[in-house]
């Protein structure tokens, strides 16, 4: 009889393999059509809204980069700032004198999360398009203009682009920037399926008339953005992304703030699936893929840290105990007849996927190297794919616990 | 960069993809699995080799003893031959379970290579009932150390006191060379005969060392102690 624990890792590889297995075929039917994007006709009338709170050091930066886009037919900048303590408010209000399309609002109080300060700024929006920019976030000269070619597909709602990281200084932000680039490379492949399941905050693009029509953010979520593009795959409108569009964003420069943000992220997301889970396994990219991609990513990631943490406990309590009565008995503490190096297939499947993981992670950052990159060296990348990710199972738990005990904030 | 149009992309069939993916996933799996058994199945005709050639080894001891009543007193043989048969015949066997453990531990998907561990455990405790009935005068200076230990334990105490005692023996085999047939045994084997031979030294728990059938001993410091209980 083959030990559960033998199923178990087994599941996970199956489940391993079938991603990179769909994201392949995914990238080798359309890898002609990475970068492309429809040619923009019609020239939409667009405004867009950026959420300030306390973004002295980056808000003047990001309303020029705004200031510098080429797309023709942007209307307004809305700058709202929800209420800030630090010089934001100033800075924003010089920025608005200087320049007419900028406009600058205030909360009449601090909503206290993204999404309200977004549905404030929604409210003085009369375009077409809605367009969203964090306020520590830089669009490219020609990110807007070329994301604008997907609307002329009716069925599209709302349109994202590459986030990347701007500063690549310290080690945490260069691992980010190598994920950054993973997610954008994926989430690419996941559109030519449909299955785009975030609209992030750097940088997005909605339809106003459907924006309005689903009540635009959801202010009781932590993640808005990932919310409201379910709200939109759950009344089947497409979403789509430009890997060419590029926005570079500000990312935690420290592991406090870094690890601050990713529970986020999951509380939201955990607050997500239980919006539609009502839509789980149902017809629609929504319930027969993004929710339950989500939920067993959930599952396998929680129950995988349980798995980890009870043989990791196990081992070294083995060895540590072994090591005490070893040198009481002042025999070896290790011995090379000890050390097993007898592959399985467990580990068969394991080395096949690690190389296969790391090639699709290597394929990916081919896709998005700057000059820059090239300072990352291979180090970031092995640290992000063997050390990084692991720290991901600790993080989906600690969110959990962090639901469960109603400890939702920004 | 080229640009696309709209239909183009709409036109492809995405839930294909899903379908692909799964029905290429299931052909690696299976063939991926069938290797491994492959993989393993090879592993277990290595040991079925080791073991028959053991089981040679053993007959060729167990016939040598039943010699002895007849040709020890003529002469035709002495004790070295009947001691060094037993010796090289647990030395054989104790690095065929080495190896067999190694084996064992890596294999995931076939139980055979735990019905080869209970072979050998067989084997070796033929062995033992063999060492038991040869003459003491043949004896003399030849220590017949058995080690009975749980080989399924879940207990991490247990498993720790199983490593470092096997650590003590491995020490003790280097240091004493052919002065000592040291036989390991798993004792959860479910071997009747196993189990009654032990039921004779009344051991309450494991692991446990008997040292020349009469010493039991269910603690043991270091190597150098178990040296002065040798012969």
């Amino acid at each position: 009889m083959i030990e559960l624990l033998t199923i178990v890792y087994l599941f996970y590889a199956f489940i391993g393999f079938y991603f990179l297995f769909l994201y392949g075929l995914v990238y080798i039917r359309n890898k002609n059509e990475i970068f492309s994007y429809p040619k923009t006709i019609k020239n939409y009338s667009l405004s867009i809204v950026v959420p300030c709170y306390n973004e002295e050091k980056s808000i003047g930066g990001t309303i020029e980069s705004l200031l510098d886009l080429n797309y023709k037919n942007l209307k307004k900048i809305i700058i709202v700032d929800d209420c800030s303590t630090d010089n934001s408010f100033n800075i924003i209000k010089e920025y608005a004198k200087k320049y007419p399309r900028v406009m600058l609002l205030k909360t009449p109080k601090n909503t206290g999360k993204a999404a309200g300060a977004k549905n404030y700024g929604a409210k003085f929006v009369n375009t077409e398009l809605i367009g969203f920019v964090d306020a520590d976030s830089y669009p490219e000269k020609d990110s807007v203009k070329n994301m604008m070619g997907f609307f002329q597909n009716k069925n599209v709602a709302a349109v994202t682009a590459s986030i990347l990281v701007k500063e690549k200084e310290k080690f945490i932000e260069r691992l980010q920037a190598v994920e950054y680039r993973i997610i954008a490379f994926t989430r690419k492949i996941l559109g030519f399926i449909g299955a785009i399941y975030v609209t992030p905050g750097p940088l997005a693009i909605y339809r106003k008339n459907l924006f309005e029509k689903l009540k635009g953010f959801d202010e009781e979520n932590l993640t808005e953005d990932i919310e409201l593009t379910w709200h939109l795959l759950s009344k089947n409108y497409r979403v789509e992304m430009n890997l060419a569009s590029q926005v570079y964003t500000v990312a935690p420069n420290n592991f406090k703030a870094w690890y601050k943000q990713r529970i986020r992220w999951n509380v939201g997301g955990i607050q997500t699936i239980l919006k539609y889970k009502k839509i789980f396994a149902k017809r629609g990219i929504l319930g027969s893929f993004v929710l339950p991609f989500f939920v067993f990513s959930w599952v396998l990631g929680i129950l995988g840290a349980g798995i980890l943490i009870y043989r990791g406990a196990r081992r070294l309590l083995v060895h540590y105990l072994a090591t005490k009565y070893s040198i009481a008995a002042q025999t070896a503490v290790l011995t090379l007849r000890e050390i097993n190096l007898a592959p399985n297939i467990l580990i068969f499947f394991g080395t096949a996927f690690i190389l296969m993981s790391l090639f699709y992670t290597l394929l990916a950052l081919s896709y998005l190297k700057d000059k820059e990159f090239k300072k990352m060296g291979l180090f970031s990348v092995l640290m992000y794919s063997f050390v990084y990710v692991l720290a991901y199972p600790f993080i989906l738990i600690t969110s959990m616990y962090k639901y469960l005990k109603k400890k939702r904030s920004w | 960069m080229p640009k696309k149009t709209l239909n183009s992309k709409e036109s492809k069939n995405t839930k294909s993809y899903f379908w692909q993916a799964l029905v290429l996933t299931v052909i690696v799996f299976i063939i991926g699995i069938f290797l491994g058994i492959a993989y393993e199945g090879n592993r277990l005709e290595q040991i079925n080799e080791y073991y028959v050639l053991s089981e040679i080894s053993l007959m060729d001891a167990l016939a040598l003893s039943r010699l002895t009543d007849i040709d020890l007193n003529s002469g035709i043989m002495n004790c070295e031959v009947l001691i060094q048969a037993n010796t090289n015949f647990a030395d054989r066997i104790y690095s065929e379970a080495l190896l067999l453990e190694k084996y064992e531990e890596s294999g995931k998907l076939t139980e055979a290579l735990r019905l080869a561990h209970t072979k050998y455990d067989l084997l070796r405790t033929i062995l033992w009932l063999n060492v038991i009935n040869i003459p003491e005068q043949c004896k003399r200076n030849v220590s017949i150390v058995v080690y009975l230990y749980e080989y399924d334990s879940e207990d991490l105490t247990k498993k720790a006191i199983n490593r470092v005692w096997s650590r003590i023996l491995y020490d003790l085999k280097r240091d004493v060379g052919n002065k000592i047939i040291l036989i390991p045994i798993a004792v959860d084997s479910d071997l009747t005969s196993l189990d009654s031979l032990i039921s004779r030294f009344n051991i309450s728990s494991y692991p446990a060392l008997i040292i020349d059938n009469e010493k039991v001993f269910l603690e043991i410091k270091s190597a150098d102690e178990l040296k002065k209980h040798l012969k």
